[in-house]
Order: C-alpha cells, then sequence, then structure tokens
C-alpha cells in the first residue's frame, strides 16, 4: 500500500517536473520578447509624457505637452497626410504589379514555382539598402533610366529626389510581400472551379474575375495591410530617394529623437502615429466588411 | 499575361543586376553601353579601412545573433507547435510581433529604454539584443513550419523503445528537422547581416555595422565602391535562398494561407 502511493507520489511528482520542464521552453523566448520588446514599448509611452528639456533626454514631469504641441501644428499633419497618401498609393500599386505575379507563381508548375520563389525572396533577403541603392543608380539624373530616355531624344525625367523616385522605391521593396500574401491564398483556390467555370462557357476574364479574385480577396486583404503598415513604417527609402523633401513621419521622429534630441516629443509622435494609422487600418476592415456582405 | 508578369519580375531585379554591374563596371558611373568590366572597385573596397572593417563588424554580430536567435526560436516554436495548448495563438501573434512593428520605432524604443534603466554605453550588446529581436521572428516561423509537418510517430517508438525525452529530441528529432533549422539559421543571419532600423539607433563609434556605414557613405558619395557591398549581400541572398528552396521549400514563407 504505502509502496504503492509513494510510487504514485514519485510519478506524479516526476509528471510535474516533466510539465515544468516543457514549459522552460518558451521561457528564453518570452524573456526576450517581454524584457526587450514589450517593456521598451511600454516605456516608450511612458516617456511621451514626459518633458522634454534641453540638459537632459527628458525631465521626469509628466505632461500632455508634447501631445498638444504636436496635435495643434499643421505641418505634425501635413506629415501624417503625407505618409498615409504615399502609403495608400504604393499599397494600391503593389497590388495591382503584384497580383499577376502571385497569380502565375501560385498556378505554375512545380518546378517553375521554385524558380519563381527564389526570384520573389531573392530581393528580400538583399536588404533595403542595397535595392534603394540600385534605384538611385538608375533614377538619377545621370542615372540609366534618363540615359535611356535622353539617347531616345526625350527629355530627362525628374526621377528622384521626390515623390516619385520613393514611390517607386518603395514599390518594389513591398511587391514581394503583396505576393507571397496573395499567392499563399490562390494556391488553396481549387483550380478545378476554373476549370468548372471554363467548360460551363465563361472566357479567361470572366473566370479570373468572377471565380479567382472574390476567393483570393483574403489573400489581398492580409497583403494591403500588410504593404500599408510597412510602407508607412520606412525609412531607408523615403531618406535616399527623397532626399531632404520627402518628409514622412518614420524620418520626422528619428530626427526629432537623434538631432533634436527632443526624445519625448519624438516618442509622443511616433505613438500618435501609430494610433492613427491603427485606425486607418480600422476603418479599412470595417470597409471591406462591408462590401464583403454587400456582395 | 505572361508579358506582363515578365515585365514586373524585370522590374523586381531590376536594381540588383544594376548594382551587381556597377561594381564590375569600369568606369565610375554606369552607363549604357557598359564601358567595360575591371575589378578595380572590389579592390578599392578591400582597401577601404571603414568598409572592411564594419563588414567583419557585420559578420561578427550576424553570428553571434544567429545562434542566440536560433536557440531561442526553435526552443519556443517546440513548445508552441506542442505544448502550448490555449495560449498557442497569443504566443504565435507575440512571437512574429517584432516584425509588425515599425524596425525604425523599436530601434528608438530600445534607445530609450537602455538610457531608462541605466545601461550607457549599449555597444556590441545592444546591437545583439535589438538584431535578435528581429531575428526570432523568422527562425521561430521557418522552425514551426518544419515542426508542425513532423511525423511524431517516430518519437512515440523511440520512447516506447526506452529513450528518455532528450535522447530522443537530440537522435530522432534533431536530425530530422535539422534542414528546418539551418533554414531559419541562415534566414537569422541574412537578416541581422542587412538589418538597417535597429542598427541606425543602436550603433555607435567602433560598433558600425555595414549597412550603417554604406548608408552614411550613399549620402554624400557615389561610386560603385558601395556596389561592392551590394553584390557581397545580393551574394549573400541567394545562396541563402538556395539554401532554403533546398532544405525545406520556400513555401513554409506563404504569408496567411499557406
Amino acid at each position: 500500500m504505502a509502496v504503492a502511493r509513494a510510487a504514485a507520489n514519485g510519478a506524479a511528482a516526476d509528471a510535474s517536473r516533466r510539465v515544468v520542464g516543457r514549459h522552460l521552453l518558451v521561457a528564453p523566448a518570452l524573456a526576450v520578447l517581454v524584457v526587450f520588446f514589450v517593456l521598451p514599448y511600454l516605456n516608450l509611452l511612458v516617456i511621451s509624457l514626459m518633458t522634454p528639456s534641453h540638459r537632459a533626454p527628458y525631465l521626469r514631469v509628466l505632461t500632455l505637452g508634447n501631445y498638444t504641441t504636436l496635435l495643434r501644428d499643421p505641418f505634425t499633419w501635413q506629415v501624417i497626410w503625407h505618409t498615409l497618401w504615399i502609403g495608400g498609393v504604393t499599397t494600391a500599386i503593389s497590388l495591382v504589379l503584384a497580383y499577376p505575379l502571385a497569380y502565375h507563381l501560385a498556378r505554375a508548375p512545380r518546378r517553375l514555382r521554385g524558380v519563381l520563389m527564389v526570384l520573389v525572396i531573392s530581393p528580400l533577403l538583399v536588404g533595403v539598402l542595397i535595392r534603394t541603392y540600385g534605384w538611385m543608380i538608375l533614377l538619377q539624373d545621370t542615372g540609366l533610366v534618363n540615359q535611356f530616355l535622353r539617347a531616345v531624344g526625350l527629355r530627362g525625367a525628374p526621377l528622384m529626389y521626390n515623390n516619385t523616385g520613393v514611390l517607386i522605391g518603395l514599390v518594389h521593396v513591398f511587391i514581394p510581400f503583396m505576393v507571397l500574401s496573395i499567392a499563399g491564398t490562390i494556391q488553396h483556390i481549387d483550380p478545378e472551379l476554373e476549370f468548372a467555370a471554363r467548360s460551363l462557357g465563361a472566357g479567361a476574364w470572366r473566370t479570373f474575375w468572377r471565380v479567382v479574385v472574390p476567393l483570393s480577396l483574403p489573400g489581398v486583404f492580409a497583403g494591403t495591410i500588410l504593404v500599408f503598415v510597412l510602407t508607412v513604417s520606412s525609412y531607408v527609402i523615403p531618406s535616399l530617394l527623397g532626399g531632404f523633401t520627402v518628409l514622412t513621419v518614420p524620418l520626422l521622429v528619428v530626427r526629432t529623437v537623434t538631432e533634436l534630441f527632443n526624445w519625448p516629443g519624438g516618442s509622443a509622435f511616433a505613438i500618435l502615429f501609430f494610433v492613427i494609422s491603427l485606425a486607418v487600418i480600422w476603418l479599412y476592415v470595417r470597409a471591406m466588411g462591408r462590401a464583403a456582405h454587400l456582395s | 499575361m505572361n508579358l506582363a508578369v515578365g515585365l514586373v519580375y524585370a522590374f523586381l531585379l531590376a536594381p540588383i543586376v544594376v548594382v551587381v554591374l556597377a561594381a564590375l563596371n569600369s568606369g565610375a558611373y554606369l552607363r549604357f553601353p557598359p564601358e567595360g568590366l575591371s575589378i578595380r572597385w572590389f579592390v578599392a573596397f578591400a582597401h577601404s579601412r571603414s568598409f572592411t572593417r564594419s563588414l567583419r563588424f557585420s559578420l561578427e554580430l550576424a553570428t553571434v545573433v544567429t545562434v542566440c536567435a536560433t536557440v531561442v526560436g526553435t526552443m519556443a516554436s517546440l513548445w508552441v507547435v506542442r505544448f502550448s495548448g490555449r495560449f498557442r495563438n497569443t504566443l504565435r501573434i507575440l512571437m512574429v510581433a517584432p516584425l509588425a512593428v515599425p524596425g525604425i520605432l523599436t530601434g528608438i524604443a530600445l534607445l530609450i529604454f537602455f538610457y531608462a534603466v541605466g545601461w550607457e554605453k549599449t555597444g556590441l550588446a545592444g546591437l545583439i539584443v535589438g538584431h535578435t529581436l528581429i531575428c526570432v521572428p523568422y527562425v521561430f516561423l521557418i522552425t514551426s513550419a518544419v515542426l508542425i509537418r513532423f511525423d511524431r510517430t517516430l518519437e512515440e517508438a523511440a520512447r516506447n523503445l526506452g529513450a528518455d525525452a532528450f535522447k530522443t529530441f537530440w537522435r530522432i528529432t534533431l536530425p530530422l528537422i535539422k534542414g528546418g533549422l539551418i533554414s531559419g539559421a541562415v534566414f537569422a543571419f541574412v537578416t541581422s547581416y542587412d538589418e538597417f532600423n535597429i542598427s541606425l539607433l543602436l550603433s555607435g563609434v567602433g560598433t558600425t555595422p555595414l549597412p550603417i556605414e554604406l548608408f552614411d557613405y550613399l549620402r554624400f558619395s557615389f561610386d560603385p565602391t558601395a556596389a561592392v557591398a551590394g553584390t557581397i549581400s545580393i551574394g549573400m541572398a541567394l545562396v541563402v535562398v538556395l539554401i532554403t528552396q533546398r532544405l525545406v521549400g520556400l513555401e513554409s514563407l506563404y504569408l496567411g494561407g499557406g
């Protein structure tokens, strides 16, 4: 009896030790994320309520002044609007360009698909900076594109240090994300559905619009949100391709923090923009939801 | 349709091809038709102390970050795939969260946080922390995808034959998920090597990764020495992608749906 109970107790202790052991697996990741991700962001929120100072990064005096200054300044709103605008245009263009790629990729035979995936993903791994540099070489006034334009007798076009250059760079960098989002969804659309539509007499275009596109919307949805968020967060591209003429929120936030040493102001701006972006996305989600209901 | 697709692919690859061409170009400006081939810019790069120093720093940093991220990320994915129960979705989101927020903002948050907790000269350690934060999600995503497909009956068989948990993991599980681990690791390596946003805010004198060095250079100069750095990155990216495709298949990177 006693032996059996001891054995049972031992087994229970072993079992709970095993369970604890298992959960230790996630401990390092949790530690890293909580200490170096969650806490810093919460801290950012706290700092945004501190008072800026000339002698130290900030004074430990609570104030809403950073936010009120921002909200009252028309320049703030200008930059925010411009950033959102760039986000919207980039997302729209990326969608148009990426969709054919995604469809082609998803429907490609296995071997070709492997090659295409390499082509789509390699740019991502090259890094934003290098790709932006490539665009600088192409889009400069003395760059390849303008050389070509002049060679065929046209005038050169200002493709850099303006919105155009920034948009080109952003679209280029984020198309792969759109492709990956949409392709994943299209791959789950049963090709039989397309065959069925065709066999019932629908043309290629009609099948595409009436069958494929509606079924691919979840991927489109996810992709557009992803690209929008990535675009408005971008620093390198507006910085290098926009020169000093294109000012976006990330550029201004970094400048405020690192050049003006106004940590509270920079934090407040970052958080304000974060909230506004969330609002924009929320509106988008609602609009999509309503559109889905109507159709 | 195929033409349209081809054009978009051309658009995707154009700047990358151009960088390689510029690195091999004999002239200082890339002209069409190209002037000629030369390795003078590679030589210039090798002679540039600031570039070679930051190249070495980036490689060392990436190595350390890879080890950290792979260990942390793999352990986490093991837990999430097998033992997380009702916390599964929450943890999944948390693990990927660093990718969802602007890197530049994470960099600022870390910079301010380190100051707030009194950590003054963060240097290499600060960069390791920041980069690991960004790289763990990739390791997590790739190894999770591999673990989900993993046949657990193999482990059960081993346990039935008397092996303990650790031995089973070491002898059975690990060799079979090796592909995922390697892919995750090389992905982490390249991600750290290329990382800009966080490095921008956390780098200091003497701890300057190559992308930051390059950025400073590009703001004021324009000769193709920078293109050499670009070519190195491009070569690395190709190698990583091919390795990943070979070992795990790039489908694990499908976002949403896959």
